[in-house]
């Protein structure tokens, strides 16, 4: 079994246990894309809040590949795909009921995604 | 999952409380818990998402009514009792223990 040492710990505490991967894929979306985070409901982890789905957005910046938290949790990191953060004005999100000029960023994996 | 854990949006949970010179720890306990999740992590016993969906899987009235550190002391009983690594007879015989040798 694996033991913690004192070597990587400071990686590990700096890095968040990161779930960056060394994968060659292509992304779905470029920066500006308006995107549509898709509308599911799944009784296991997932990391797109219920408050995003379905909402429009548009691609900010492109942070990478990433394991898929949705299938990772199986133990295994698995289907690495691009990670995105997305700007969502906070009309789309709360209607007439958002603060003037609010908007939102947040990460969001390829899946989570369709064009809009 | 739809779970307590997802709770953007939602109203009646009052202001966020800004703490000035907020230290990383309020008590030494919560250094403990924080230690722990990289050894565990080390070891082996769980990934990052699977720590999460511990935390997600929590009663909801629990998980409103306990601290940050109390949520991730609890995904680890959960996923190192799932994977057989300790027993719930061993952590309720460590907690009665610690609170004998607590005092009150």
């Amino acid at each position: 079994m694996a033991a913690l040492t004192s070597e990587i710990v400071p990686g590990l505490v700096a890095g968040g246990a990161s779930c960056r991967m060394d994968a060659d894929v292509a992304p779905k979306f470029g920066v500006g894309d308006k995107v549509r985070a898709i509308n599911i409901n799944p009784i296991g982890h997932t990391r797109l809040p219920r408050y995003i789905r379905g909402k429009v957005g548009t691609v900010a910046r492109d942070h990478g590949v990433f394991a898929f938290p949705d299938t990772s949790v199986s133990g295994v990191h698995r289907d690495p795909q691009h990670v995105y953060s997305v700007r969502f004005e906070g009309e789309e999100l709360w209607g007439a009921d958002a603060n003037a000029n609010s908007s939102l960023y947040i990460d969001m994996f390829d899946n989570y995604l369709e064009s809009a | 999952m739809n779970g307590i854990h997802d709770l953007g949006g939602m109203h009646g949970f009052g202001p966020i409380e800004r703490e000035t010179d907020e230290p990383y720890f309020h008590d030494d306990w919560e250094g403990r818990v924080f230690g722990l999740f990289f050894a565990n992590f080390a070891a082996g016993h769980f990934n990052v998402d699977q720590f999460r969906h511990g935390i997600e899987r929590m009663a909801a009235a629990e998980y409103l009514s306990t601290s940050y550190y109390e949520h991730w002391l609890h995904s680890f009983e959960t996923l190192l009792s799932e994977k057989g690594i300790v027993t719930s007879e061993e952590l309720d015989r460590k907690q009665a223990e610690l609170s004998q040798a607590g005092g009150a």
